[in-house]
């Protein structure tokens, strides 16, 4: 079996496995962990807070953004075009495809790169800024640094193989794809997921008691 | 020795995971540590201290929850990724960030994308510090006075009763104590009957103008809580219970919780949980209650303040409480010429005295230098003559902080407000 | 007579058609030659120039002065093509001129040329020269850093860390350094495969796996190259108050930038530092331009453009890579205390006295030495 092959057939269906697996088992442990129940009457709906607690932290409050404003765009911009990247270019709507019969639209060669752009630099920033900054330094740990390099290193290798002429670039590609996904469950990347819990649970304790925050 | 000391961090380590529950834990595995929360914390904003970054407060117990509890934590153990243990040393040096610089007011949650409400996690951290005995002294001694005296100033019923009759006599209103079947039991904080007994004056005026039939406990007349402030359940509920029980007792429909952000969120918000159960009558604050007179009807708008006023948003009673209209309701009858502060209302800063931190001495200069945001406020409104500020302890951190910056601003309580611009009706009653 | 024939670019010829250049002996300096690279000359010169003594020394790309003595420089032409005329004259009718003919390379298609032969000279600097020598640049530039650091050693604060500090960098001007800096050395890398892999990696590691890395360099070199235009925008607009040249910066250069030990006293940047970031956003504007119109050759029509980007691009390239390699010594291990203002925003007091004396005065008021300078001058390591 070539390389190339391994890393896009076992051990893609290892990583990918780890990876449903292991996100499925933390969340259903957080959910596990449960809430206390709460005595107090009501003043507002619990479950109204939850749904908005999660919408409304999608948008930035004003009166923060005169200090923050680098870091939401940054954010968005990385957050944005990485996922244009790995739902709409064109190799990646082909693997799906390939796993599972699915296929849509594909972006142009032209839009692909200007994502990458984005995302390149909206990740750069992020990561610079954390590397940059006393109260960033203060609270980043090794495993923030982990989640960013590896994300860059999935996006860089993706594009270092753009030309599509060795075959040997693609199989890095999958390879750190495969670790991204087999690192994902255990780390600061499920941030992906656990967000929805997190603001759900502030939403819901704050609706509880007519306050949207 | 050694093992005794291990013991105290073995104890707090116990607390955190007990009171990780699944809210907390989706906090710590959420938080992507982007730092954006120290952008709400005044601490941060007025010291530039990286350590009073929101999520950094939440460090020792995110290390237990990550060592002990976190799913998939066995993997990481066996790989020997997860944190060390959370040890004495650790908790000495948190001990101030947790006590003295935050004060569990939840701005930072408004700016987290993830939307991490800090300020609940703290109050559910410090269960692990008070347990293992990691408590400020200015803290130790409150708790140690409401034990002897029922009141964290040490106000007896003696002193409450001599306030209560000196201003049944200035007033000329009688006031019952013990009133049993009243429909509604007050209740006041310590800096209030010490410091502000003006607020008994005002309720009984505006009790009397609305024809509202209320009462004063001997057993619990003060609500405030110093065991939430410590972070101590069995002992806050202790507290909580006394006042629950009097007011039971009493036969009340309902118990008004005073012109206080920490004693509102202790009764109403975390009371029936700390008892095990839903009370037999209602909390309302009294800001809430005034609301709801003025829009019965019973109490008349009077002749507005014409002073140019700002409000103060109370966290506990704003942001974590819930009542963001009513006293802005109350402000737009009462005076003429209102002006918001920026920031105002569910974003607005702390005065910085909150969660304990005002009984804590050894946090004074931490208090002091996160009123600067406030000052900032305060400065920014051209021509600012009063400032209404609906929390009795946060009134004397304002009182404080003025003074401190020869800030010239009257200080006053919305109830107080209130009953001034009764005065005339009063007068033509008379 | 002077025969004027169709431009077409010498690259296009077949192989065959250079085998008449074998025997005929080599020109003296051409003067086509010549003008294209006094050319070059003054451009770099001009770069050349900018740069702070002590750090330029080492960087020598090959001076193009004296490129004219080109071994292998186009031939006059083959010996008796046709029998009739001089074999030089049928060749200079096919280039559109003599090659010692300087208005030749300046005509924008020479009138009447069949080929032209800048291509071949590009090519020929390019493969034997760029390619052969730019990689000593930045090793030379490392191996002096090493001595330096070795025998006179790192700057030391010599009165130690005060532990008060002065506010130094914003948080967004912190960022734009950063982004600048992970964007240049991505492209570094990158450019430095594309342009020595052949020499430093087919060799060693296979061409394939040459062939497999440049492709990749090249992907990402030309994805990276349009934030380097940002980050370049950025970090203009972030630092340029204060890097303007004051007269003051005289003092400095005469000691040398305090490497030896004389006491230098400075403003918020120095004179090194100053020619440091003209440097970037100047030599960066060349490569930025002429990395651009080798990723959309068709902006001109003008080959000769072209072919002045790529060598313009890759002098520019090497020559900021090595500063950037000793900017990169002084900010991290060279100086003590230098790296917090860029990882803090912050730095120490007695770094903001020692280094940047006026600056301190201007910002804190206070004075920066109380003793008399004199005594300063001997404390040095
Ligand atoms: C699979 C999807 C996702 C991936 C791969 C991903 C990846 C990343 C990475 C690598 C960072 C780190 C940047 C840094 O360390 O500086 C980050 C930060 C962040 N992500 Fe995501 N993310 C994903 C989904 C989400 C979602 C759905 C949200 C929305 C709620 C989100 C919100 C954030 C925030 C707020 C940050 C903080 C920015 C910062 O680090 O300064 N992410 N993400
Ligand atoms: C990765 C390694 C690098 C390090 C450790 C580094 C370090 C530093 C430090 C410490 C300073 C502040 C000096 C001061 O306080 O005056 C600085 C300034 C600066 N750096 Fe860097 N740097 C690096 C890479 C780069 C690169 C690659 C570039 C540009 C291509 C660059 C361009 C600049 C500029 C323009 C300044 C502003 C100061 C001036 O005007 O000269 N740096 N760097
Ligand atoms: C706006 C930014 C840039 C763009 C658009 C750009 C574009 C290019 C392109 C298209 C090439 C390929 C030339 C060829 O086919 O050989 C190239 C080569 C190269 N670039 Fe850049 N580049 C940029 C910035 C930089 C920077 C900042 C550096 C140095 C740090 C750099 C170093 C190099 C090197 C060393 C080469 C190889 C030169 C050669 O083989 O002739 N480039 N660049
Ligand atoms: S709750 Fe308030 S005081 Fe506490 S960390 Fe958050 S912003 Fe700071
Ligand atoms: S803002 Fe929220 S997610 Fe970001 S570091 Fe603070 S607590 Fe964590």
């Amino acid at each position: 079996m070539s390389f190339l092959a391994f890393v896009e057939g076992p051990l893609f269906y290892i990583a990918a496995a780890v990876f449903l697996l292991g996100a499925a088992w933390k969340i259903l442990g957080l959910i596990r962990l449960g809430r206390r129940p709460d005595l107090a009457p009501p003043r507002g709906s619990a479950a109204w807070g939850f749904v908005r607690g999660n919408l409304r932290h999608f948008v930035p409050r004003g009166i923060f953004t005169r200090r923050t404003w680098l870091h939401i765009v940054a954010g968005y911009s990385f957050h944005i075009a990485l996922a244009v990247l790995v739902f709409f270019g064109a190799f990646h709507i082909a693997f799906i495809e390939r796993l599972t019969g699915l296929s849509w639209q594909a972006l142009p060669r032209w839009g692909f790169i200007v994502a990458a752009e984005i995302a390149f630099a909206g990740l750069i920033v992020l990561w610079v800024r954390r590397i940059s900054d006393p109260v960033m330094r203060q609270i980043t740990r090794a495993e923030d640094h982990a989640s960013t390099i590896l994300t860059f290193l999935v996006m860089l290798t993706g594009c270092l193989a753009l030309q599509e002429s060795h075959a040997s670039l693609r199989a890095i590609h999958m390879l750190f794809v495969d670790i991204w996904l087999l690192y994902f469950p255990f780390s600061r990347l499920m941030h992906a997921f656990t967000f929805v819990l997190s603001r759900g649970h502030s939403g819901a304790t704050y609706g509880r008691k007519g306050i949207n925050l | 020795m050694s093992d005794k000391k291990e013991n105290r961090a073995q104890i707090a380590i116990e607390k955190f995971i007990e009171f990780t529950d699944g809210e907390v834990a989706s906090f710590f595995e959420a938080c992507v540590h982007c730092g954006e929360c120290a952008e709400a914390c005044h601490f941060h904003l007025n010291t530039g201290g990286a350590k009073y970054t929101p999520t950094w407060k939440l460090e020792p117990m995110r290390r237990s929850y990550e060592r002990h509890l976190a799913p998939l934590s066995g993997i990481k153990r066996a790989l020997g990724l997860v944190p060390p243990e959370v040890d004495e040393a650790m908790l000495t040096e948190w001990e101030p960030l947790v006590y003295d610089s935050c004060n569990m007011c939840a701005r930072c949650t408004l700016v987290c994308p993830m939307g991490l409400d800090i300020a609940g996690t703290i109050r559910k951290m410090r269960e692990g510090f008070s347990a293992a005995g990691f408590v400020p002294e200015g803290l130790e001694r409150a708790a140690d006075f409401v034990r002897k005296t029922t009141s964290p100033m040490g106000i007896t019923l003696k002193a409450l009763t001599a306030q209560v009759r000196r201003v049944e006599k200035e007033t000329g209103i009688e006031i019952h104590i013990d009133k049993r079947g009243a429909e509604y039991m007050a209740t006041f904080s310590s800096m209030e009957v010490m410091g502000y007994p003006e607020v008994i004056a005002a309720y009984a005026r505006l009790f009397k103008r609305a024809g509202v039939d209320w009462t004063i406990s001997s057993k619990a007349y003060e609500a405030t809580n110093v065991g939430v402030q410590i972070g101590s359940g069995p002992f806050a509920r202790e507290i909580v219970a006394r006042v629950v029980e009097a007011a039971e007792e009493l036969e009340v429909k309902y118990l008004i919780s005073p012109e206080c952000g920490h004693a509102y969120g202790a009764v109403r918000w975390a009371g029936p949980n700390m008892m095990g159960r839903q009370f037999k009558f209602e909390v309302v604050h009294i800001v809430e209650l005034l609301d709801r007179l003025r829009r019965e009807g019973r109490i008349p708008v009077g002749r507005r303040d014409g002073r140019r006023m700002t409000l103060h948003d109370p966290c506990q009673i704003i942001r974590r409480g819930g009542l963001l209209r009513e006293p802005r309701r109350l402000m737009a009858d009462s005076c003429a010429d209102f002006v918001e502060m920026k920031g105002a209302g569910v974003t607005n800063f702390c005065c910085g005295g909150g969660g304990g931190v005002s009984a804590n001495p050894r946090a004074h200069d931490l208090q002091d230098a996160a009123f600067d945001s406030k000052q900032a406020q305060l400065d920014a409104i051209e021509g600012l003559e009063a400032v209404v500020v609906p929390c009795a302890n946060c009134r004397s951190v304002f009182e404080d902080g003025l003074e401190a910056r020869e800030m010239e601003l009257e200080v006053l309580g919305l109830s107080e407000l209130l009953a001034d611009t009764l005065a005339d009706l009063e007068a033509e009653d008379a | 007579m002077r025969q004027r024939l169709p431009f077409i670019f010498s690259e296009i010829l077949p192989p065959e058609a250079r085998f008449f250049a074998e025997k005929s002996p080599p020109p003296l300096a051409g003067a086509r030659t010549a003008r294209l690279f006094a050319l070059l000359a003054l451009l770099t010169a001009l770069i050349f120039t900018l740069a702070p003594a002590p750090l330029l020394a080492q960087s020598s790309v090959r001076p193009p002065g004296n490129a004219v003595t080109f071994p292998d420089a186009p031939e006059p032409g083959p010996a008796n093509t046709l029998g009739t005329r001089s074999d030089a004259e049928i060749w200079d009718m096919i280039r559109g001129g003599s090659p010692r003919d300087p208005g030749v390379i300046f005509a924008p298609t020479p009138e009447g040329a069949l080929m032209t032969t800048t291509g071949q000279q590009w090519r020929v600097l390019r493969e034997r020269y760029i390619r052969k020598y730019a990689g000593w640049a930045p090793l030379a530039v490392i191996v002096l850093i090493a001595l330096f650091h070795l025998i006179r050693g790192p700057m030391r604060l010599k009165e130690g860390r005060s532990g008060k500090t002065l506010p130094r960098f914003t948080l967004t001007a912190r960022v734009a350094h950063w982004f600048m800096a992970v964007v240049f050395i991505l492209l570094a890398i990158s450019g430095l495969v594309i342009l020595l892999g052949r020499v430093l990696i087919a060799p060693y590691l296979g061409r394939e796996v040459n062939s497999a890395l440049t492709s990749a360099a090249m992907q990402g070199h030309n994805l990276f190259g349009p934030l380097f235009i940002l980050a370049l925008f950025w970090l203009f607009v972030k630092f340029v108050a204060g890097n303007f040249f004051h007269p003051h910066d005289l003092k400095w250069i005469f000691r040398l930038g305090g490497l030896f030990g004389h006491h230098v006293s400075s403003r918020k940047f120095n004179f090194g530092e100053k020619t440091w970031f003209w440097l970037v956003v100047l030599v960066g504007a060349v490569i930025a331009a002429s990395g651009v119109l080798m990723l959309f050759p068709w902006l001109t029509d003008d080959l000769r453009f072209l072919q002045l980007a790529t060598v313009l691009h890759v002098l520019g390239a090497v020559l900021l890579i090595s500063i950037a390699i000793g900017h990169i010594y002084v900010g991290t291990i060279g100086m003590e205390g230098s790296l917090d203002s860029m990882l803090k925003g912050e730095v120490d007091e007695s770094w903001a006295r020692e280094h940047h004396d006026i600056w301190y005065e201007q910002i804190t008021g206070k004075k920066a030495h109380p003793e008399t300078p004199k005594m300063k001058q001997e404390g040095a390591p």
